[in-house]
């Protein structure tokens, strides 16, 4: 049998059509059946995230009878007319083993080298598996999948560094406080940004959130969702005698705050180092400030010019994460030379329980 | 093995200072993003001959090894990098070794100078237990200064690369510059009180050597002005809030003003250097 995939990537497809082939979670036991009763596939995985919609199959259908019949299946599944083209990609053996590996090392993710593919695809695969879908060649490939995917985490730089602006910011933090458990936290206006900066804050064990806004209503809905408190937007800067990392993001057309109305502040609140994120555009932080001692400015280009090198860094680990997905792919195709074929007569198959 | 003596020992132990030093600077052009476990790792073997020297001349002598130049400063250099040994255990603030050890690689080069380590006298200078003590606290509190001093250069290191160079302040793997102040604290803390005790000890010390001299002696009001300016360091710390870059320059001028200075006030001194 040989291992094939089909499907559809943010690589390939709009979200639009991805959501369109997109499977629930209870209904993907039964797609699974409805592919073996085809004689489709003897053993088959559904991977179905917000990103793509693949089905890895081990067949032993000619591959190109195979891809029509599964794109078929697709379409059907889906109650899906229009015609498709390159939106649909298809992979054979060896390609298709390399796709799984690349995937499940986060090499085909839309953020390159994150890490919650791999928990989708082991949920994709502990589904087929327990629902005895999955026979001796995908058991093997899914199993040497995670193992590459731990492989290159430990010995490649795919997955070192941030690579959002919410995630780089928690770093800078990290880099000047001892620990963010005791921190608090000011956001000042309430963008989108500087809340998935203030959440991630939170997650890493930031103490609190102070909320300001010039919607108080806002703030306050904001703040209850944080856990902490919201304030007038005039009085922010009365808190900064407690917090230690402030996000800024309003629309003010100026800056609200410049050097000489930190100095006092920095007084009272005796020098403790400050982390200032000015996420705005115009800027709300005079650049000047930084020149403080104890004060820390860091505007939205110095977060995304981190971010974008830290990607870049992932991507110059492209080529040996590659190298190493090519080498561990070839005992997989070399096994399958050398092992008996397992039939696909719909007939439950032995599942391997351990990975050599 | 007559021939290899303490001195040999010790200068062994320089010349890995001296090549920690070297793979420092190759760790500083990387941007600090590999862990420091070599230089670690070169600085504990420097240690263990430094180690074996003191013991040596301490053996030969019957005395604690504090009783010239060449001695005080390679006591001094063991207390840093002892303290630093354990400091180090932490993963992040072995870094400190990377800024240590070319100030350890100097501090050694010095005091292997010929001039700094005359034989000793038939009595020696440090006859009483007391006397030894004074001596081994306040060359262990100028340690504890002289580490400090090494962890305010890295923080002033990584604080600029916060405020400057942000790309090579985050790819980098030193520690929290939070946590810096504090090993900076706790050392100036730890070296105030070593100081303290080395110094109120001046009086129970035996009287036939520093009768008449005390007085005239210039060491004493420097090594009062030592505790008085790390004292008032500290404090301006806990009472005012005075942290962050004045801190660290503070902690690292007065170690520089030590290490200039100190040999000569020991030199001009008439009880030290009779």
């Amino acid at each position: 049998m040989n291992v094939i995939v089909i499907g559809l990537s943010h690589h390939t497809s709009p979200v639009e059509l991805r959501e369109q082939f997109a499977f629930a979670d209870v209904k993907i036991p039964d797609a699974l059946k409805s592919l073996r009763e085809f004689g489709i596939a003897g053993e088959a995985v559904i991977l179905s995230t917000c990103n793509r919609v693949e089905i890895y199959a081990a067949t032993s259908l000619e591959p190109a009878k195979a891809f029509a019949e599964l794109k078929q299946f697709l379409k059907t599944a889906h109650a899906f007319e229009n015609p498709l083209g390159e939106e649909i990609y298809t992979l054979a053996e060896p390609h298709s083993l390399q796709h799984l590996f690349k995937v499940a090392s986060g090499l085909d993710s839309m953020v390159l080298g994150e890490t919650e593919i791999l928990g989708q695809l082991k949920t994709a695969y502990k589904l087929a598996h327990q629902h005895k879908h999955t026979g001796a060649r995908l058991n093997k490939a899914f199993q040497r999948a995670f193992n590459v995917a731990k492989h290159i985490r430990t010995h490649t730089s795919i997955q070192r560094g941030s690579v959002s602006v919410a995630s780089v910011a928690v770093e800078l933090a990290e880099k000047i406080f001892s620990s963010l458990a005791e921190r608090e936290v000011l956001v000042i206006g309430a963008g989108e940004t500087s809340e998935k900066v203030a959440r991630a804050l939170l997650s890493r064990g930031a103490k609190s959130i102070i909320v300001a806004s010039r919607s108080f209503e806002r703030a306050e809905i904001l703040a209850k969702e944080f856990g902490g408190r919201a304030v007038q937007f005039e009085d922010w800067s009365a808190e900064f005698e407690k917090i230690d990392i402030a996000i800024s993001s309003t629309s003010a057309p100026h800056h609200i705050l410049d050097r000489a109305k930190l100095e006092p502040l920095m007084r009272a609140r005796k020098n403790r180092p400050l982390l200032l994120i000015d996420i705005a555009v115009p800027r709300d932080i005079d650049p000047a400030v930084n020149f403080l001692e104890n004060v820390y400015l860091y505007n939205i280009d110095d977060l995304q010019s981190i971010a974008a090198d830290y990607l870049k860094q992932r991507k110059e680990e492209i080529v040996r994460c590659e190298q190493i997905i090519a080498e561990k792919v070839k005992p997989l195709l070399e096994m399958k030379k050398v092992r008996p074929q397992i039939s696909t007569d719909g007939h439950r198959l032995k599942p391997m329980s351990a990975e050599s | 093995m007559a021939w290899f003596t303490d001195r040999h020992f010790f200068l062994l132990a320089v010349a890995l200072y001296g090549l920690s030093a070297v793979y420092s600077v190759f760790l500083w052009r990387r941007g600090f993003r590999t862990d420091d476990r070599a230089n670690y790792f070169l600085l504990l073997a420097a240690f263990a001959l430094h180690t074996l020297a003191m013991f040596l001349r301490g053996f030969n002598f019957k005395q604690c090894p504090v009783n010239n130049l060449y001695e005080a400063t390679t006591f001094i250099a063991w207390t840093i990098v002892a303290a630093y040994l354990v400091i180090g255990l932490l993963p992040r603030l072995r870094f400190l070794g990377a800024f240590a050890s070319p100030i350890l690689f100097a501090m050694g080069v010095f005091a292997l100078m010929p001039a700094l380590d005359p034989p000793h006298a038939a009595q020696p200078d440090f006859s009483n237990g007391l006397t030894s003590l004074h001596a081994a606290l306040i060359l262990l509190a100028i340690g504890a200064f002289g580490l400090s001093a090494v962890a305010a250069l890295m923080f002033l290191t990584e604080e600029h690369d916060l405020k400057f160079h942000k790309l090579r302040a985050i790819f980098s793997l030193l520690p929290p510059i939070q946590r810096l102040e504090r090993v900076m604290n706790g050392l100036l803390f730890g070296g105030i009180l070593l100081l303290t005790a080395g110094l109120s000890i001046i009086p129970f010390l035996p009287t036939e050597k520093s009768d008449g001299h005390l007085k005239n002696d210039p060491l004493l009001p420097y090594s009062i002005f030592i505790w008085l300016f790390y004292l008032v360091l500290l404090v301006a710390r806990w009472k005012f809030g005075q942290g962050g870059r004045r801190f660290a320059w503070s902690a690292l001028g007065g170690f520089v003003f030590i290490l200039l200075t100190f040999w000569g006030f020991l030199l001009l001194s008439p009880i030290h250097h009779p």
